[in-house]
């Protein structure tokens, strides 16, 4: 009993000297192990997904042709109309090159975009996040923005080989800049995420929206993208105002909440645009991975 | 069996990756289903100290790799409730203490996250006190409930590996 005694005080002291010697380690050592340790799962997720893929095509495969065809012939219809508009917006693009050359406007970035699947969601109440099938093998860099469609989901946090965690729009680390609709005078708003109420669903904070601004009757107002600090591209919907905007306790700006334009949590696939060039924020998100 | 633990580990990530699944499930409710803590409680009956210390380690390290906690919150606290509890292997001889000690120890283990991720998130911990004191009961509750599958799975495989049966009264 005593020598179990003695074996449990050896235990603790060298436990100690641990704890001691991991908070005294350089970061790239604790990186490491946690790199180690995400790489470890990253098969299961794989897995995971490619079984919930599966499951999700024999689900297809079992509707009845009358309904599959029925389906096809909507999407033709919906693709004859893509093209369509994909000439006119062709011809936009060259009058648009055309301009900037003439106006010598500096080229916003360009994007590389790369879908991916998403393995997991996870979600507490001091985080929001989702786990995408694809990684540092793919181009995907930490700070990219995600999207779907023309709707932001967030924004990439950490980058592993196959797989990448996205911070979503309503997780309190995520911030950007927005635009009201039917703000007239363009001023700029801050969204930013907010920790989820006890079994709430998770919502973003709009703040510093001007006092006299109104939400255009009848409909909720969208919260756009303003493109500023090179991250997100500018026009990208964020949501729509909760509605009841209410002062803040400066008094001089009014805040409301941001409800997602997109049900974060049933998303199957996200897009991530990859900027061609490493954009400032980029290079910080990095070095804070490093750090 | 020197590995025995790493093989332990192995046969019981599958609990783990289907706790993570189930906080998938219900991802709009904010709850995360934490049962890295009751992974402890039947290897630390069997096991040698230094295995169960290992053990906790990978457990709470695979915690911590996908989410923003600083680095060995859980996981160093984890190896320390494995000390404790293989020096006092007595105490668990009987299924009402291991469920007690199971959701001790998940509660404890789910506070600490708990606290770092705010810390991690720069949130007041106090104002959501009531998100926390639900995740807590939650994992206790947890706990004890998914101790006796992971036991016998646990158990499944220590028999399996030869590790010698625990102590009796």
């Amino acid at each position: 009993m005593d020598q179990n005694r003695q074996g449990a005080r050896a235990s603790y002291v060298a436990l100690a000297v641990f704890v001691a010697g991991w908070i005294l380690l350089p970061s790239g050592v604790r990186r490491l192990n946690r790199e180690a340790f995400a790489e470890f799962q990253a098969p299961a997720l794989h897995l995971l997904g490619r079984s919930r893929d599966l499951a999700t095509y024999w689900e297809k495969r079992s509707r009845d042709a009358e309904e599959l065809s029925a389906a096809g012939r909507d999407l033709a219809r919906i693709n004859a109309g893509l093209e369509l508009k994909l000439k006119m917006l062709e011809d936009v693009r060259r009058e648009n090159i055309r301009l900037r050359e003439i106006t010598r406007y500096q080229a916003s970035p360009e994007y590389l975009t790369v879908v991916a699947r998403v393995a997991t969601r996870e979600s507490a109440s001091w985080w929001q996040r989702i786990v995408i099938r694809k990684g540092r093998n793919d181009g995907i860099r930490p700070g990219a923005p995600v999207v779907f469609g023309d709707a932001v989901v967030g924004r990439v946090a950490a980058v592993h080989l196959s797989t990448s965690e996205v911070d979503l729009v309503t997780s309190p680390g995520f911030r950007c800049t927005a635009y009201l609709e039917g703000d007239e005078l363009n001023r700029i708003v801050l969204v930013n995420g907010v920790a989820a109420a006890s079994l709430g669903s998770a919502k973003a904070r709009v703040s510093v929206i001007p006092h006299d601004y109104t939400m255009p009757a009848g409909q909720p107002a969208r919260v756009t993208t303003t493109g500023m600090g090179g991250v997100f591209p500018s026009g990208l919907t964020l949501g729509t105002l909760d509605g009841a905007a209410y002062a803040t306790q400066v008094g001089n700006f009014k805040e409301s909440l941001l409800v997602p334009s997109r049900d974060l949590y049933n998303l199957q696939e996200v897009s991530v645009l990859v900027p061609l060039k490493q954009n400032p924020g980029e290079a910080l998100m990095q070095a804070d991975q490093f750090q | 069996m020197g590995w025995a633990w790493l093989f332990l580990l192995l046969a019981t990530y599958p609990w783990l990756l289907g706790a993570d699944l189930a906080g998938d499930a219900f991802a709009t409710s904010g709850l995360v289903f934490f049962v890295s803590g009751a992974v402890l409680i039947a290897p630390c009956r069997r096991l040698r100290r230094w295995q169960c210390v290992l053990l906790a380690a990978g457990a709470g390290f695979l915690f911590e790799a996908r989410r923003p906690i600083p680095d060995g919150l859980l996981a160093l606290p984890l190896v320390g409730f494995a000390v404790f509890l293989s020096t006092h292997r007595a105490w668990l001889r009987s299924t009402p203490r291991m469920l007690q000690a199971a959701a001790a120890v998940n509660a404890l283990a789910c506070l600490l996250w708990s606290a770092g991720a705010a810390h991690e998130a720069d949130l007041p911990l106090a104002a959501r006190l009531g998100q926390l004191a639900l995740q807590v009961f939650f994992a206790t509750v947890l706990g004890a409930v998914a101790l006796v599958p992971l036991a016998l799975t646990q158990n499944a495989v220590m028999d399996r590996l030869g590790v010698p049966p625990p102590e009796q009264p």
